[in-house]
Parts: structure tokens; sequence; C-alpha cells
């Protein structure tokens, strides 16, 4: 019985080691042709994609897909990648993106994610990306505290709340001279980081705050509408669902109050928010009016009609990992997850579809990122104010 | 002072949707003492049908029919479909564990809840639904006194919501269905050995409490414009918290403390702080209980020996 245990041992052993000699001869073929310079060619690789598809930004996360969706299909045609895109809808919720996050994460054929889109969804899945090693790139997320080094896969390709907080602020304080001035969170993360970089620039300038809280879920705005005085020129919402901003502007105009809304880029949404006189700061530019984009334009026009500025950034953050997954494959290296973080890592675009150049700090924030101003007309239509 | 009286006016509206809830949540309690959780997403599905009336008649934008008949339309058709959905829960959901142990129709109800609010977002997708209303209805058709506007919507919520209240009180006190109802209250087995068709008696109840709730989302819907499958459960706590304050299975208790949550919710958010509208909402519940245990205008339970 002995003897025949032991000869079993032998041969699980030998088949082991057997084991263990062919795959390393494997990656020694697998190195010896990319050190001829030969690279992977076939280059196949499966990129998440987290956005809220449905929900209440449903719009938002259909133009997020549609131009991740793009992004991929071009950079395939311009790189002779096999990259396909796999979707997970989160419907801005932090429970949801945690599931998704979950069946990415054990889904060994993603090497990397676009997304998510909110600031505590990130929160909720910083940390099962950073275990599973997974890069993860959000087109969207502005929160200060995602870049504090707690996430150590995550990057963003559009600016933090502590550039859009206080340009927002200081131009509010220059052009709209309020002495008086209302600012409801509406208790998200997104929301109270901006009103903490927002509020002491407006006390610092003597301007009186009535500083508001109201959950995502309220939809009746009539008696915090009913608090905004007639000194109370402004009403700051840095929220993210548009249709309470719609409402919120609607029981203002029922109730004869005068003061502006000036909203933050969650409200950014030209179908939904139409307050007329009010105003939107966004981390994307408007691209129709950059000229290298007009080719991207015009495709995204004619696939999907038109669009805001939730969609280049999550073109860009594609375009990255494209990039990333393509470069591992030039090295002759099969993408995985750990090469295309590091390839993400190195990146140092000169150009983007965003007017800018795209490279990532050691926090993962974009190096000189920018917000844009845009005003609401009475057609509807968000102009963009210059600088 | 012109910001005390919009305070009040916006507090009795939004006070007129949560007695309008309320009053279907105590029907229930008094003839069945179920608590029926499912009720708040009632409310939810009578919203959608309001917004979906406005569809079929052109969107908002180009409604092809007479407002006042818009109007009559989507109240009339919620009030009915939402009843009948609430005559249906009862008849396949609660029936059926009428003699159960209490905690058994408790647990069904939480669950009913939650299958109308996935059968929502299943259905209608999680997007929210505008109304839109002042497409259709002008903000100019209110009336402005001083300083308090009182939009057109508001009056008609709360005159409906008024003559709602007084149409049940009248049927509950003065027509032989509301005496059936009262009795069923009472002693159920003995209002069945007095002839009385409990069955019928308890589904009515049912219909008229649940049709209260579609008719109070068409309400929710023209005055807040949003719909989505979640706007139920906060509708239904806050209408569940009336019905305590004013006493479970009383109606005018259950109109009465509509009335005091949205005027508390309005004054608090006036003059203290929103973030301190549901603290102070809720605890005012607690502290009702601590004091008057039966609710405001509830009467005590005598226990037999």
């Amino acid at each position: 019985m002995k003897g025949r245990l032991v000869i079993a041992t032998a041969a699980v052993g030998a088949l082991a080691v057997a084991g263990c000699s062919s795959s390393s001869s494997s990656s020694t073929t697998t190195s010896a042709s990319g050190g001829s310079g030969s690279g992977n060619t076939n280059c196949t690789a499966s990129v998440g994609i987290e956005a809220p598809i449905t929900g209440s930004v449903a719009s938002l996360g259909d133009e997020q897909l549609h131009f991740a969706e793009l992004a991929v299909s071009m950079d395939n045609a311009a790189n002779h990648t096999k990259i396909t895109l796999v979707q997970g809808d989160t419907q801005l919720e932090p429970s949801q993106a945690v599931t998704v996050t979950q069946q990415f994460t054990s889904n060994s054929s993603i090497v990397a994610v676009v997304g998510p889109a909110g600031s505590q969804e990130v929160e909720a899945v910083g940390s099962l990306m950073a275990r599973a090693g997974m890069a993860f790139i959000s087109g969207s997320a502005t929160a200060v505290a995602l870049t504090s080094g707690s996430y150590s896969t995550f990057f963003r390709v559009v600016s933090k709340d502590s550039v859009q907080g206080p340009e927002d602020a200081n131009y509010i304080i220059k052009n709209l001279h309020p002495k008086a001035l209302m600012i409801v969170d509406d208790q998200e993360a997104y929301s109270t980081g901006l009103v903490s970089a927002m509020l002491p620039i407006f006390q610092a300038a003597g301007i009186k705050v009535d500083h508001e809280s109201v959950s995502q879920k309220v939809t009746d705005f009539s008696s915090l509408v009913a608090k905004v005085t007639a000194a109370e020129s402004v009403v700051v919402l840095p929220w993210q669902i548009a249709a309470n901003a719609q409402q919120f502007g609607r029981d203002l105009a029922q109730e004869h109050k005068n003061a502006v809304i000036f909203g933050t880029d969650g409200l950014f949404d030209p179908g939904t928010f139409t307050i007329t006189g009010s105003y939107v700061s966004s981390f994307g530019p408007d691209i129709t009016a950059i000229p290298a984009d007009a080719s991207i334009v015009k495709t995204a026009q004619a696939k999907y009609g038109s669009f805001g500025t939730f969609g280049p950034p999550v073109f860009a953050a594609t375009h990255v990992v494209d990039e990333a997954i393509a470069s591992v494959c030039k090295a002759g290296q099969t993408p995985n997850r750990s090469n295309v973080l590091a390839a993400v890592k190195k990146t140092n675009e000169p150009t983007s579809i965003l007017g800018q150049p795209i490279a990532f700090d050691s926090h993962g924030d974009l190096v000189n990122g920018k917000f844009f101003l845009f005003k609401i007309t009475s057609t509807g239509k968000y102009q963009l104010i210059p600088n | 002072m012109g910001f005390f009286f919009q305070e009040l006016v916006n507090g009795v509206t939004t006070g007129a949707l949560y007695a309008l809830i309320a009053l279907g949540f105590s029907m229930v309690y008094g003839v069945l003492k179920l608590l029926n959780f499912a009720h708040g997403d009632l409310y939810m599905v009578g919203a959608y049908i309001g917004f979906f009336v406005i569809q079929f008649f052109g969107g908002a934008a180009h409604v092809n029919i007479p407002v006042p008949l818009l109007l009559v339309i989507m109240f009339v058709l919620a009030a009915g479909l939402v009843g009948g959905l609430g005559v249906a829960i009862e008849r396949f959901a609660y029936r059926p564990l009428r003699d159960a142990p209490r905690i058994a129709p408790l647990i069904t109800a939480i669950g009913i809840s939650f299958f109308l609010e996935n059968s929502a977002l299943l259905l209608f997708g999680a997007q929210y639904r505008i109304y839109n209303t002042s497409e259709f209805i002008s903000f100019s058709s209110g009336i402005q006194i001083g300083s308090v506007s009182i939009d057109s919507v508001q009056i008609m919520v709360v005159v409906l919501g008024a003559a709602l209240m007084l149409g049940l009180r009248l049927l509950v006190n003065r027509t032989r269905l509301g005496k059936q109802m009262r009795a069923v209250a009472a002693d159920r087995e003995a209002a069945e050995m007095l002839g009385i068709n409990v069955d019928f008696t308890i589904a009515a109840t049912f219909f008229l409490g649940s049709a209260l709730a579609g008719v109070a989302g068409v309400m929710a819907g023209l005055l807040f414009n949003q719909v989505t499958n979640t706007i139920g459960f906060i509708a239904g706590l806050k209408a569940f918290t009336a019905a305590v304050v004013g006493g479970i299975g009383s109606l005018p208790g259950a109109m009465l403390g509509g009335l005091l949550i949205g005027i508390a919710e309005s004054f608090v958010t006036g003059y203290i702080s929103s973030t301190f509208t549901n603290l102070i909402v809720f605890g005012l519940l607690i502290v009702v209980m601590l004091v008057r245990p039966s609710g405001l205008l509830g009467r005590a339970q005598l226990q037999k020996v």
C-alpha cells in the first residue's frame, strides 16, 4: 500500500514538473518572438465599461456607452486589434457598481475597465479593482478624494472638483455678484465634495451662504424654494440628477423667485435640464468646436444623433485603454491586467479628443485638466462661455 | 408673514397627498388589522398610469383633448385600475392568510411591495418619467396673494383631496357599505354571523383605499413632475407615519396625521434646515407614540379577558 502511494505521488510530481516546463518553454517562446520585434499579432482582449445605461441618468450612460463603442471600433481598425467591449449597467448606484465590478474582476478576459461614472461608485469599487490589479479609468468621476492614494489602479481623464469647485465659485463671485446665495447638496460624495470646495471661497468673499441638503430621492422642493430669499440671487446645485434640478427650476418659477441656478457637471443634460438662464459647468469641452475632432463628431452624430459632454471623455478613456493594450501587443506580450495597468500609467498622448494632452500624474489625475462653463439659452441650447 | 403662509400652503398640499395615502393604510388596518406595506407602491402605479395617459393623448406639449377632460381621465383611470389592483392583491395574497398568524400577511405585504417595485422597473425601466405639467397647466393660472404663490395644481390637489376625504367619511358613516365596513372592523366574526358578506366588504375596502392611493399618485406626478419605480417607498413610509400619528384605524386620524406630517416637513425645511426634515418628522412619530400610543385620534385597544 505504502509503495503504491509513493509511486502515485512520484507520478503526480513528474506530471507537475512536466507541466511547468512546458509552460515556461511557452513563455520563453513568446519572449523570444517578442524580442525579434514581430509583436503579438493576435491582439485580443476585453475591456469592461461601467456606465449608468439605465436609471435616473440613463441618457448620460447611453452617451458614454456609445462613445466607448466608437473608440473601440476606431482603435481596432487603426491598431489591428480585436478588443471587445463588455457592458456593465450600474444605474449610478454604488451597490449596483459593486455587483458589476465583481462580475468583471472574475472574468479573466477583461484586462481593464472604463468607468464607473459617479464618484460614489468609484469609492464603492476602488478597492475591488485594486485587489484585482485592474486599471479603471473614469470619464466623469470628479471627487477630489478619489486620487488620494486609496485606489491605486484608478485614473481619470477629467479634472477633479478641486479645480471645478474653485473655478465655479470664482466665476460666480466675479460675474454674478451675489450678496447672498443658497447652495444645496444632494448628500452624495460628489456633491458634498464640491460644496466643501466652494463654501470657503464664498465665505471668504463675504457672501452670505445658506447651505441646505436634500436626498437625491426627494422630488418635492417647494418648501426649500420658498426659503430662497430675494437677496439670494444664485442657487448652486452641485447635483447629479438633472430631472431634480429641472423640478427645482420649475418651483423657482412657480414661486416667482428670480434666483439663477448654477449647476455643476452632473447637471449637464441638454435633454432634461433646460431652465433658461442657468449655468452648467462641465469637465468636457464642446468637441463640435474643436476642428481636429470633425470626423469623430460627424461619425458620432450620424450614428447616435446629438450628444453632450459626457461621451467624449469616455472616448478618451477608452482610447487610453485601447492604446495600452496595443502597446502591450506590439511588445510581443499577451495583454493581461498587470501589463495593461503598467502601460496605462505610462500614457503620454500629445493630443486627444478633449483638445488637450493626456498624461496621468502619480495619483491617477489628468495632468493640466480644465473645466468649461455653459449657459442655457431660451431655446434650451447650452452655449459655451469663453474663458 | 408671507413666508409663513407660503410654507403653510406647501405643507398643506403635501399633507393632502400623505393624508390620501394614509387613509388607505388606516382603512385596511381597520378591517384586517394588517399593515399593508405595499400601499405606497400602489401610489407609484397610479403615478405611472397618469404619465401614460398624458402620452396617450399626445404628450405634455401637444395634449389633443381639453385639459380638464385629460385630468378627469387620469384620475378616474388611476383610481379604477389601482383600485382593481388592490382588490387582486387582497384576493390572491392576503385572503388565504386571513386566519394565519399576523406575521404571515405582514411579510407577504413586504413581498408584494418589492414585487410591484421591480415589476414597474422591468415594465417601464428605471428612467425618470416626466409629467411636464407646466406644458399643459400654466403657472400663471394660479393665484398670488401678496408674496404667497398658490399654483393651480396645488389648489386642485387640496380641493380634490378634501372632497375625497369628505366623500369617504360620508360613505363610511352614512351608507350601508360603510356600516358593513365598520361592523367588519369592529368584529369580523360577529359581522359574518349577522349575514354581512365579509369578503365583499373587505374587497370594497381595499378597492377604495387603493383607489385613493392611485389618485394621490397622479397628484404627485402633477405636482412633482417625476415618476420612477422607487417613489412609493418614501411616500408609503411617510403615509404610514401619518396613519400611526393620527391613530391607526381612524380615518379622521389619518387625515390629521397626513396634514401634520406635511406641515411639519414644510416648516422644518423653511425655519430650521432641510437636513433635519426627516429627523424631526420621524422624531415626531416617536414622541407621539411615547405620549399617546394609540395616536392623536385613535382609541386605546381593549383586551378582552
